[in-house]
């Protein structure tokens, strides 16, 4: 089974996010990057179909040069080989255009399924997965929490809302967009390092792929969120309150 | 005088079928030995050679030999009576080389001390009083094995009675010689059930654990030269004590030189709170490896031998390689063994790959965000190192992020500005990489440590002072193999230079109740620095010292070193809770502690005991008490 998985570099959490001078993109300067979480997540689930039906694990991801960390990052925790598609000029590109980019470098790997992250951390338009599949001409389908291997293809678990799961069936080839925390994330390994050292690592520009960039949606401004507060008394019984406190923290905080 | 000395009693004449029978049951018992030592050398000489090791400068080693193996110094000390028989089953051993020499030369006409001459009275005489105190020392230690049976001897163990009956009898025969008259035929008997016994004793040394008479003055000698020492990972291909061969000489060496005696059983916290490790079995379990499969197997060593559970049950806390009288280095081989699963993924913990995957990502061990910290720094106003202050004030994961951690270090911080002695902290800073080292996560932490170097040098840092002796000691040590870290200390030290200074105002008492202090030695401040002294001038300070019954070398850990503070819940009893309750039963009002890691380790211990239980403050703490308010 060939799996491709298309991750993204984006600031880590911590980050401190400024806006740059021009106003419709961060300040990149100093920033610490690390792998898109729900891409880890995707990149997991890749690992352990492979472990589990034997195949391959190849990895795709667009940007600068600093991405090829994140890319050795893939390696080290187990995928067979790499695509960088090296482009300086991610920010000025929209979904539609980041997609292109994906599926041209996707088409000839000739993949069985090909995951991704639900959506970035960073701008979180969660349309890149969706407009890739169409690219490629495959049945997708989102908010993925576990892939399972069967006969006809494959069957997923699918995060409804209200804690609600939905499964569903698809043909492959299939691509599938993946939400965090379906399976647990494995650490990176010294073993894995040293064998990412021989693993195919190939790069590729925008132009050899040949795919235009002129945006058809423009990102115009970025604004920092206003900070707000707001505060809820929790009536009743301690035991009550805590109760509440529970359920607010699962559905409205969703921190548990 | 000379009269005085009892005369040993030799056969003066041999016949040519008892010399016959002399070189043929020799031989037999000489190849009786070499049939079972053979093999273990040559297994012990087949492992990896220990990449770093360094014989010389010898000064060191010499100095050890001198003092563990012909002083027999931890024998006793960490086990006064027995200890002390043995030293004596030991020395009289020396003294009967020559002895052992000349009974066997003697058959052949060639003895060389004359029971008659001067020389030689005295040194049957010196002898023989050895002999006697050997004879009631090995009489003692039979009682002790075999009727009061302490239980880290384990099971009952018959070849340790032989081996005494053995020894018994050798003396016995010895002794009786002084008794019996020159001419008579018991001479002669006596003289072949001494040969008799001495060639019966060969034979069985390298199939007990006596094997160690040969081999212990060896691992002592050959020690990795400090205490609880990790080895460097060598090459590409070296991720660990995974499979036989990554099994070193020194590793091999110290699996066939353990006596068995349990010392480093009874001092782990784990294997007192009911866990599985038993460090005594993990040593144990690699001489049962290496005799089924030896050094060359693909066989992995967390198998049959030793399980993964146990290795991750361990503190690093060193007890056991602290009490080790036979020299072995237990630390680490079970940090190695952890390497082994960790740098090869085995090792699928729930709570492990989050810490480690908080680390790849983020800076610190607790998952937080730096702004955690950020705000700390801002909220207290903590000046930031720019290379102008004396200090690098090292705030390490607890004392950025932990709340008693915190208390801990502005306490310091107020103790720093009342004495005018200028500091900084880092902008940023990112974990030592301690709990990674002693899990064995060495990419993660090379990626730490040089990471963290490089800071340090970009900002000119000379000198640390760190609240957490875990960040002291990796700092220090374990950081090493990756460059030059600056001067570090632990605070302890660095207030007990100034101690003069903070007994003016002096330190109120802390309450009623309140008057005696006990202190806690933290393992890695203790045992790993040999800091023992200092915290005790502070806790000193504010009352009268107490000691707990396990304390200095012996302390008994807070149960969080080993990365096992992030790991989750443990098996059997909580050892914070076993040593919490120690410390409380000395009747001290005030427990002082010196680590971020016990200081927290202990908050929940004592909550969990309830009212009345005693007050737990950081030698920091109680240092500050001192200093007048408006500072």
């Amino acid at each position: 089974m060939k799996i491709i998985v298309a991750i993204k570099q984006v600031p880590s959490r911590d980050a401190q996010v400024r806006i740059a001078p021009s106003g419709n993109w961060i300040d990149e300067t100093d920033l610490e990057w690390a792998m898109n979480e729900p891409d880890a997540h995707a990149l997991e689930e890749a690992l352990q179909l492979k472990e589990k039906h034997d195949g391959e694990v190849v990895v795709v991801s667009a940007g600068p040069e600093r991405v090829a960390a994140t890319i050795r990052e893939a390696l080290a925790k187990g995928a067979d080989g790499a695509i960088h598609i090296l482009c300086d000029d991610l920010g000025a590109r929209d979904a539609l255009g980041v997609a292109k980019l994906l599926a041209a470098a996707i088409q000839p790997e000739d993949p069985d399924l090909v995951l991704t992250g639900l959506q970035s951390e960073d701008l979180g338009l969660g349309q890149t997965g969706v407009i890739l599949a169409e690219l490629l001409g495959l049945p997708h389908a989102t908010l993925i929490l576990h892939v399972e291997k069967i006969e006809t293809g494959i069957k997923v678990k699918r995060e409804l809302e209200e804690g609600w799961f939905q499964s569903i069936e698809m043909p492959l080839p299939a691509l599938v967009t993946m939400q965090s925390g379906g399976n647990k994330l494995r650490y990176s390994t010294l073993m894995g390092i040293k064998r990412a050292k021989t693993k195919d690592l190939r790069t590729v520009t925008a132009v050899e792929l040949g795919v235009d960039a002129a945006p058809v949606v423009t990102l115009e401004q970025i604004s920092a969120p206003k900070k707000q507060k707001s505060t809820q008394i929790l009536t009743g019984s301690p035991k009550e309150a805590a109760t509440a406190l529970v359920e607010k923290l699962k559905t409205e905080a969703r921190v548990l | 005088m000379m009269s005085l000395l009892p005369t040993l009693a030799e056969p003066r004449h041999f016949a040519l079928w008892e010399r016959a029978l002399f070189v043929a049951l020799a031989g037999a018992s000489v190849y009786g030995f070499w049939q079972r030592f053979g093999p273990i050398l040559s297994r012990v000489l087949d492992s990896k050679k220990d990449p770093g090791f360094r014989l010389f400068p010898a000064g060191k080693r010499v100095r050890q030999f001198v003092w563990e193996v012909l002083l027999q110094a931890k024998v006793i000390r960490e086990r006064p009576l027995a200890g002390f028989a043995h030293a004596l089953v030991f020395w009289a051993f020396c003294v009967f080389a020559l002895v052992t020499l000349n009974h066997c030369a003697a058959i052949f006409g060639l003895a060389f001390l004359d029971p008659a001459g001067r020389v030689g009275r005295i040194y049957f005489a010196i002898a023989a009083l050895f002999a006697l105190a050997c004879t009631v020392a090995i009489a003692g230690l039979f009682v002790r094995r075999f009727l009061i049976q302490p239980k880290w001897l384990g099971e009952l163990s018959w070849e340790s009675g032989l081996i005494a009956l053995l020894i018994f009898t050798l003396m016995a025969t010895y002794l009786a010689g002084f008794f019996v008259p020159a001419q008579a035929n018991a001479v002669r008997a006596l003289w072949w059930a001494h040969a008799l016994t001495l060639l019966a004793f060969l034979p069985l040394i390298p199939h007990t654990k006596h094997l160690h008479l040969l081999l212990s003055p060896f691992s002592v000698f050959l020690s990795r030269g400090a205490f609880a020492q990790i080895p460097p990972l060598s090459g590409d291909e070296d991720f660990g004590l995974v499979t036989g061969r990554d099994l070193t000489r020194i590793v091999s060496l110290q699996a066939y030189s353990c006596v068995e005696c349990g010392r480093c059983m009874e001092h782990c916290p784990a294997n007192a709170t009911g866990k599985e490790l038993n460090p005594k079995e993990i040593i144990l379990g690699l001489r049962g490896y290496l005799n089924e499969f030896g050094p060359k197997s693909e066989e992995p060593l967390l198998g049959k031998y030793a399980s993964q559970q146990a290795a991750f049950e361990c503190t690093t806390c060193g007890a056991c390689e602290f009490q080790c009288p036979a020299g072995i280095e237990h630390v680490p081989i079970l940090v190695g063994l952890r390497r082994g699963a960790v740098n090869t993924g085995a090792w699928n913990d729930a709570h492990g790959s989050k810490l480690f995957l908080a680390l790849e990502k983020g800076s610190n061990a607790l998952g937080l965000s730096t702004n955690e910290r950020d705000r700390f720094i801002e909220k207290n106003a903590l000046p930031l190192f720019d290379g102008t202050q004396e200090y690098c004030l090292w705030l390490g994961c607890m004392g950025a992020y932990d709340p008693r951690g915190r208390e801990i270090v502005l306490a310091l911080v107020r103790i720093m500005r009342h004495l005018r002695v200028t500091f900084g902290v880092l902008r940023k800073e990112k974990c030592s990489g301690d709990p990674v080292r002693r899990l064995g996560n060495d990419l993660l932490f090379q990626q730490l440590a040089e990471s963290n170097l490089e800071a340090l040098a970009q900002y000119r840092v000379k000198k640390i002072v760190a609240i957490c002796p875990h960040c002291v000691r990796t700092i220090q040590e374990d950081w090493k193999v990756f460059g030059t870290p600056p001067e570090v200390e632990h605070h302890s030290e660095f207030l007990a230079r100034h101690i003069e200074k903070l007994r003016v105002p002096p330190v109120p008492l802390l309450g009623p109740g309140k008057e005696r202090i006990v202190f806690h030695d933290p393992c890695y401040l203790g045992r790993y620095r040999n800091v023992y002294d200092e915290p005790r001038q502070i806790a000193a300070l504010a009352g009268k010292l107490v000691e707990a019954p396990r304390s200095r070398e012996r302390s008994f850990c807070c149960g969080a070193g080993g990365g096992l503070a992030f790991l989750g819940e443990e098996k059997g009893d909580r050892v914070s809770h076993v040593r919490a309750a120690e410390l409380a039963a000395t009747g001290a009002g005030v427990i002082a502690a010196a680590c971020p890691f016990c200081n927290t380790m202990f908050r929940d211990a004592l909550a969990a005991r309830g009212d009345g239980a005693p007050e737990l403050m950081d030698i920091a703490q109680i240092a500050a008490r001192g200093l007048s308010l408006e500072e």
